[in-house]
């Protein structure tokens, strides 16, 4: 079984193959032995060639994040069939804007701009009060505002699109 | 053994680990405990351990642990004797320390005259001058409107510091470099400071570069005795929120902790102080210390005075409360080896430490010699989005400096967090950092670190690719890597599936 793994911007093919925790993995030219046992708590075992990881597997929004001895990193795996039928088609569309939506559940305390407003790297846009905390949001990188979706005093959760910067 | 008040059982007027660790104490000392819960609380572990529970209200702060009525309400009804109020909520606030006494019950605190002379920072700051104790240069009351703050900004010189009036635990605190960015902080601070306090006046301080934060642990009793218990280092701070202490402080010697400590104490007899009670100092690069203010209650990070002074400060406050003696001189407590405590917050570092609540599917606390692992979480607890971050503290000790920050790199690696983001691996890299190592500390260490810390370095890249094309391919449901558990005990089942009514 072939995957495409994406971390970053690179991508490789694993093929994975075994059964009952005991699995066959190759990416490029190395081949490892590896026996894996996973749990529905996202802590896994990994006997790699005889060297011991414990592996935190989280599942994101289409992505896994896997911490690793102190690393962090955001895993994409795709079958490898699906991953070419969704790079072939893949357009330019979308680049250079930035789409900012709520990370954590929260209210709205101030919104700092409005639609057609120009915005410079580091801005403040807008500040969500969550556990506690004013959270300001700021700009990643200069552009236009061309929506605010979101008006103060509102309850957002995870994932709401706030406001959009061409 | 608490006599004189006689506190047989105590309420706990928080949530988290802190009513957790009070808890774990009164179960020591033989006192029956209540805890008390909002709707979101229902499953937290201080619920599940104390020997009473009773809902106070709804998620928001302000309709439930704010509830001062209510909770005394409860405190009479189940028949307790005392109430700990933890550290934020109510811990600081006098009005419920009076409707405590007014209700007959024992307040594990200060007498309410003394929180109130501490609680507004601004008089606390007057009083400290009295004494001859230094302060930094700053406003001598509130100010009131934007115009106001902007002259006191001017007349200080930027950058200036916005302080919550009845500030704590860096709530409603913000620097400003330029009156430009004064009024958005002002916002800012007025509306964090009104949520965490219900009062959201705020005073100006010049900003001190670069210091160091250091505090004095301070128990008085009801008799006149008061000593200290030495210093904590809080110097790693983001956004003003303590994330590492440590006591000793490796800037601090013998001399200048007999200073500190005799300017504390001086402060604290002032006050009329009773109780546990902290002395915050700045201190520059010349270690000239200057007053903050005195935090009137049982910090978050009280566990390293109790691992480098063998008491368990939670007694020691109901001692207190109960009207016994301290029972020792200043100069029978001392100072062995040293402790740090991280603080294990559901956050994510790597996204500006925004708050990351939900579920927690996996987790494995370090254990080991010297480790203390203070948490108000379990596996399948869920942090709520509706208080502050802090899901454990991990304490460590060690014969000396070094010998701590060892064990708490190892400590760190061992603790597993799996569901929500945590800041142990900005922990880690602190923690191995050449800067921190050698003692060269300030506040603005850690946010200067900051830009420097990747997710990851690429060394483990091909782990993480396994565990995760593994992870896929099970799901695929082409085979489970572990057959299931023939009969996985109650706990576990809870875990997995999200707590349900009791079964039959």
């Amino acid at each position: 079984m072939k995957f495409a793994v994406t971390i970053s911007d690179s991508t490789e093919m694993i093929e994975v193959s075994g059964a009952g925790g005991r699995f066959r993995v190759t990416i490029g030219e190395q081949v490892w032995d590896v026996d894996a046992r996973l749990t529905p708590q996202g802590i896994s075992s990994l006997l790699i060639d005889g060297s011991s990881y414990v592996a935190d597997v989280k599942d994101e929004d289409g992505f896994f994040r896997v911490d690793v001895q102190g690393e962090s990193y955001d895993i994409r795996v795709e079958e490898e069939t699906r991953h070419i039928i969704r790079t072939r088609g893949r357009a330019a569309g979308g680049h250079g804007s930035q789409i900012v939506k709520a990370p954590m559940p929260g209210k709205v305390s101030h919104v700092s701009v409005r639609a057609g407003d120009t915005v410079n790297a580091g801005d403040p846009l807008l500040v969500i009060e969550a556990m506690k905390m004013e959270n300001e949001f700021k700009a990643r990188a200069a552009g236009t505002i061309t929506q605010v979706r979101v008006a103060a005093g509102q309850t957002v959760n995870p994932g709401d699109v706030l406001l959009i910067i061409e | 053994m608490l006599r004189e008040h006689r506190i047989n059982k105590l309420l706990i007027a928080n949530r988290g680990e802190i009513a957790v660790r009070v808890i774990r104490t009164c179960r020591e000392l033989g006192l029956a405990t209540v805890a008390v819960y909002s709707e979101a609380d229902r499953e937290a572990l201080h619920v599940l351990m104390a020997d009473e529970a009773y809902p106070i209200g709804p998620p928001e702060p302000a309709a439930s642990y704010l509830a001062i009525d209510r909770i005394v309400q409860v405190a009479k009804a189940a028949g307790a004797d005392a109430i700990h109020p933890g550290y934020g909520f109510l811990a600081e606030n006098p009005v419920f320390a009076e409707a405590c006494l007014a209700a007959g019950l024992t307040f594990v605190g200060p007498p309410p005259a003394a929180m109130r002379a501490m609680s507004d920072k601004t008089a606390a700051r007057r009083m400290a001058t009295e004494m001859k104790v230094p302060v930094v240069p700053g406003t001598s009351s509130p100010v009131s409107d934007d115009a106001e703050a902007a002259r006191a900004a001017r007349d200080l010189g930027y950058p200036v510091m916005i302080k919550a009036v009845m500030g704590g635990g860096g709530k409603g605190m913000r620097l400003v470099s330029r009156e430009a960015d004064l009024p958005a902080a002002l916002r800012m601070a007025r509306a964090e400071a009104g949520a965490a306090f219900a009062d959201g006046s705020i005073y100006i301080e010049r900003y001190v570069a670069e210091p160091r934060h250091i505090e004095i642990q301070v128990l008085a009793d009801a008799h006149g005795n008061v000593v200290h218990l030495g210093e904590r280092e809080c110097s790693i701070q983001r956004r003003h929120q303590k994330l590492i202490e440590e006591s000793p402080s490796p800037f601090v010697d013998d001399a200048m902790r007999a200073r500190m400590g005799k300017a504390a104490c001086e402060v604290a007899a002032a006050a009329g102080y009773v109780n546990a009670g902290t002395v915050e100092f700045l201190v520059d690069r010349d270690r000239n210390f200057y007053f903050l203010e005195m935090n009137t209650r049982l910090q978050v990070e009280h566990p390293v005075t109790e691992m480098v002074t063998g008491l368990d400060l939670v007694r020691e406050q109901l001692r207190i409360a109960a009207g016994e003696r301290l029972g020792y001189r200043q100069d029978e407590v001392r100072l062995r080896g040293a402790a740090i405590e991280c603080r294990i917050n559901a956050e994510d570092p790597f996204a500006g430490f925004m708050p990351s609540p939900g579920t927690i599917t996996g987790l494995r606390a370090a254990e080991g010699p010297w480790v203390r692992n203070d948490s108000g979480a379990y596996e399948g607890y869920t942090v709520p989005r509706f208080y502050d971050t802090l899901v454990a503290k991990l304490i460590v000790w060690g014969a000396d400096r070094d010998a701590a920050i060892r064990r708490m790199a190892r400590a760190l690696g061992e603790y597993r967090i799996v569901g929500v983001h945590t800041t142990i691996p900005v922990l880690q890299r602190v923690l191995a950092h050449a800067d921190f190592r050698a003692a060269r500390l300030s506040t603005a260490l850690l946010e200067r670190m900051l830009p420097m810390f990747r997710p990851a370095e690429g060394r483990y890249r091909p782990v993480a690719m396994i565990a995760a094309a593994l992870t896929a391919y099970e799901r695929l449901g082409r085979t489970p890597a572990i057959p299931p558990s023939p009969s996985p005990g109650p706990w576990r089942l809870g875990a997995r599936r999200g707590w349900g009514p009791p079964r039959p």
